[in-house]
């Protein structure tokens, strides 16, 4: 019995004789990894696509810094045979998703161990544990918060059985006219201006097609806007603080000028104000651009990152930042993207989101918060990491023990009364759902314009991005198309020739009301069956892409379970916002909070953990009462 | 999706994951556009240093609604040459006869490589058409004349 088990020496042979794979050598991959050799795991395969950054090296403790630049498992399974000569580590500097990690390799294991950063990796991994049939122990940080949840296939959740919060998008219109928090004001930043800027000047974004009739504008200037793009482009010598300028006025006067004409958004809104960059800079001087300074908040002697900036220190560093790219980087231009460690990017983005946010009434942000927002940047915590790689390490082995009675999923949450003390809350992993669509047999429905919305659309929104397949084969009646390997050139020819067809146009009658698609993957063992329905509109703010996608509680596994789901319609289409608590932590792992130098979080030693036994009055009576032994 | 459909859709899969070279299996695309995936049109490369080589002949697999249960039929072009092939270009294979070595398992793959190996190892005890049979049994050098000859007709391309 647990954990008597772990003094057997008959025990001890079937840890040392285990073989594990360990997905992901980051933030959790480095403590797990250590704390598998330590506990007597001698066979360990160690997968990870990623190579060293600077940023991973305050809590990725096997790198140091000649190390940067080298593959992450590679250098983890090297650190850990010096100190542990007598395992056997393969690491694989590679993609988990690639063909090669099939069912068979997954069969090879006895228990499969994550440690991921993203969403789409996970749910494939979990794909392949259910179709090989091996248990699958499953973990994720975010700051204070992490949590590990054990998945035996039949006899607990599959990861998918609940819904994961994908990352949070805004309806365009939003970002676009009606900003109404910082992070509004920074993703239009990032995602509108800072492309059209710097990034593809060929491309035409929404903000091109924003102004059409400007009230009271010179000719010159609405000119230059119907010429669209150009106008966003430094012209032919003019002088960059001139460019600018030009750019400075048309976001934040014409553009704002404009959308207030918009009457109907200002009836229950404050309407913006412009700034008038004149009276702002009054006599204030910018700083030239060839002084020796990469960073524009920098060269005007703005050091404190978490000082937020007065408007004209926002207004100098905005046409700073524009400056310096355009006279320091200029070969860059066309195909830059945002990068949060590119510290004139960061200096753009900060300014310019606070220059609207300042228009709009909204809070300003520190350099520091825009910087984490920008780049969606969680404080990765080190010991968070090694708590919940003790914890993957302690299921792993009831697993191999198999008392799979004794396994727990667990939740690292902060006390409500006094921050930054973290507790562990234990709990019986619950039954899986009967309407999973990955591990039950359910059939999604989806609702979408079919006379619009093109193959491409259906492929990249809904199959990709909504539901994680990777290389979909997609049947409807006599219609066939596929992705992925072992296809001949002229059959990808014509695959992709289709793309941009409308989902009704397809050949074999297309995909129109009441079709019903089977869609299967070609390296994921996995498929759905999506019933189809055509709907003309959608509420731009709801369903800003224009897809509905709702999980049916038909299933052909077993009857309606006592502890499925209330309302599984509910959450897939708008994953964000009905995701319960316990799975917001799910979707950010170790990279996505890597690359940042941390100033705040690591500060004293506030970070306790208060270690409480499993309080017996909540094994299998948890608030929803969804948790029942395995 | 019928059983048939599904299982095909699945050998679709297995085929891509892993297809002998030279070879090509694909459910037959209609001039619209869209597939057939009971009918699929393939190509099997004669072997290398054999008089079969050379020639990548054209073959259709027609699958019934009942497949698995029931084998594909087979089908080279009207007239192939081959002792084991109707005049109508029917292949007689035991593998693919549904009264003798059909069973369900057996893969598209198996029944390509299969027919790929009977072309130069024919079957005598079976014979379905009687010019190649007859040429095969009573007059070698003009049989194998006429394996070379068509060959010559099935340029790979």
């Amino acid at each position: 019995m647990w954990p008597e088990v772990t003094a057997d020496p008959a025990f001890k042979d079937k840890v040392s004789s285990a073989r594990v794979l360990a997905v992901g050598a980051g933030g959790i991959g480095c403590e797990l990894l250590k704390t598998l050799v330590l506990t007597g795991f001698k066979n360990i395969e160690l997968i990870d696509l990623d190579t060293i950054e600077t940023s991973n090296l305050n809590r990725q403790f096997l790198f140091r810094k000649r190390h940067v630049g080298q593959s992450k498992a590679q250098v983890a399974a090297e650190a850990v045979l010096q100190f542990k000569p007598d395992v056997k580590i393969t690491a694989h500097q590679a993609n988990i998703k690639e063909l090669k990690f099939g069912v068979d390799y997954f069969k090879g294991f006895d228990v499969i161990l994550n440690g991921l950063d993203n969403l789409d990796a996970r749910r494939h991994v979990n794909r392949l544990c259910l179709a090989a049939g091996v248990p699958l122990i499953e973990s994720g940080t975010a700051g204070y918060l992490g949590q590990v949840n054990v998945h035996v296939k039949d006899l607990s959740r599959c990861f998918e059985c609940d819904e994961h919060a994908a990352p949070k998008t805004f309806p365009i219109c939003t970002i676009r006219n009606t900003p109404e928090k910082p992070i509004h004001c920074v993703v239009w930043a990032k995602d509108l201006l800072f492309p059209r800027l710097f990034g593809r000047q060929d491309a035409v974004t929404d903000l091109d097609e924003q102004r059409k009739e400007v009230n009271g504008s010179s000719s010159s200037q609405a000119d230059g806007a119907v010429q669209g793009p150009s106008f966003f482009l430094q012209k032919q010598g003019e002088n960059s603080y001139d460019y600018a300028k030009r750019i400075f006025r048309r976001v934040y006067e014409q553009d704002i000028e404009q959308v207030k004409t918009m009457d109907e958004l200002w009836k229950t809104r404050r309407p913006p104000q412009q700034l008038d960059l004149k009276e702002i800079l009054d006599q204030q001087t910018l700083p030239e651009t060839a002084n020796g300074y990469s960073s524009a908040s920098r060269a005007l002697g703005l050091t404190e990152s978490h000082k937020a900036w007065d408007l004209c220190e926002n207004a100098r560093v905005f046409l700073a930042s524009i400056a310096r790219y355009v006279d320091t980087r200029p070969d860059e231009i066309g195909t830059l993207v945002f990068d949060k460690d590119d510290d004139l990017a960061v200096d753009f983005i900060t300014a310019a989101s606070n220059l609207r946010a300042l228009a709009y009434g909204i809070p300003t942000q520190s350099h520091f918060d825009a910087k984490g927002m920008a780049g969606n940047i969680v404080h990765a915590i080190a010991t968070t990491n090694a708590i919940t790689s003790g914890l993957i390490v302690t299921e792993a082995l009831k697993i191999l023990a198999n008392d799979l009675d004794s396994c727990r999923e667990t939740y690292l949450t902060e006390y409500a009364e006094r921050k930054h003390v973290v507790m562990l809350n234990p709990s019986r992993p619950s039954q899986p759902k009967p309407d999973c669509m990955v591990c039950g047999c359910s059939m999604l429905s989806l609702k979408i314009n079919t006379t619009t919305a093109t193959l491409a659309t259906f492929v990249d929104k809904v199959l990709k991005s909504r539901l994680s397949f990777n290389m979909p084969t997609i049947m409807c009646g006599d219609f066939l198309y596929e992705e992925g390997d072992g296809l001949e050139d002229d059959e990808l020819e014509m695959y992709s020739s289709w793309l941009p067809k409308t989902l009704s146009a397809l050949p074999g009658g297309g995909i129109g009301n009441g079709a019903i698609v089977d869609v299967q993957d070609q390296s994921q063992h996995f498929s759905v069956k999506i019933v189809v329905s055509h709907q003309d509109n959608f509420d731009e703010e709801k369903h800003p892409d224009g897809v509905i996608l709702e999980g049916s509680a038909k299933s052909t596994r077993q009857a309606h379970h006592a502890s499925s789901s209330a309302n599984p319609v509910a959450e897939l289409s708008n994953g964000a916002q009905s995701c319960p608590d316990d799975n917001e932590v799910v979707i950010v792992g170790s990279k996505g909070i890597t690359g940042f130098k941390r100033a705040r979080c690591d500060e004293g030693d506030d970070d306790d953990v208060v270690i409480l036994g499993e309080p017996p009055a909540r094994v299998g009576t948890t608030p929803n009462g969804k948790r029942t032994r395995l | 999706m019928s059983v048939s459909r599904s299982r095909l859709a699945e050998e679709r899969k297995a085929w891509r994951k892993d297809k002998p070279f030279g070879f090509h299996a694909r459910p037959e695309t209609n001039p619209d556009g869209s597939s057939n995936l009971l009918r699929w049109k393939c190509h099997i490369p004669g072997r290398p240093n054999t008089l079969w080589e050379g020639g990548f002949y054209p073959m259709t697999m027609e699958f019934p609604e009942e497949y698995p249960t029931k084998p594909p039929k087979c089908k080279f072009a009207q007239g192939f040459f081959h002792p084991n092939v109707y005049p109508s270009g029917t292949v007689c294979l035991s593998i693919i006869n549904e009264e003798e070595g059909w069973r369900p398992s057996i893969t598209v793959k198996q029944v390509l490589l299969g027919i790929q190996e009977l072309l130069d190892t024919p079957n005598p005890g079976s014979p379905a058409q009687s010019e190649a049979f007859l040429l095969y049994t009573n007059n070698r050098a003009k049989y194998n004349q006429c394996v070379k000859e068509q060959a010559h007709r099935y340029p790979p391309g």
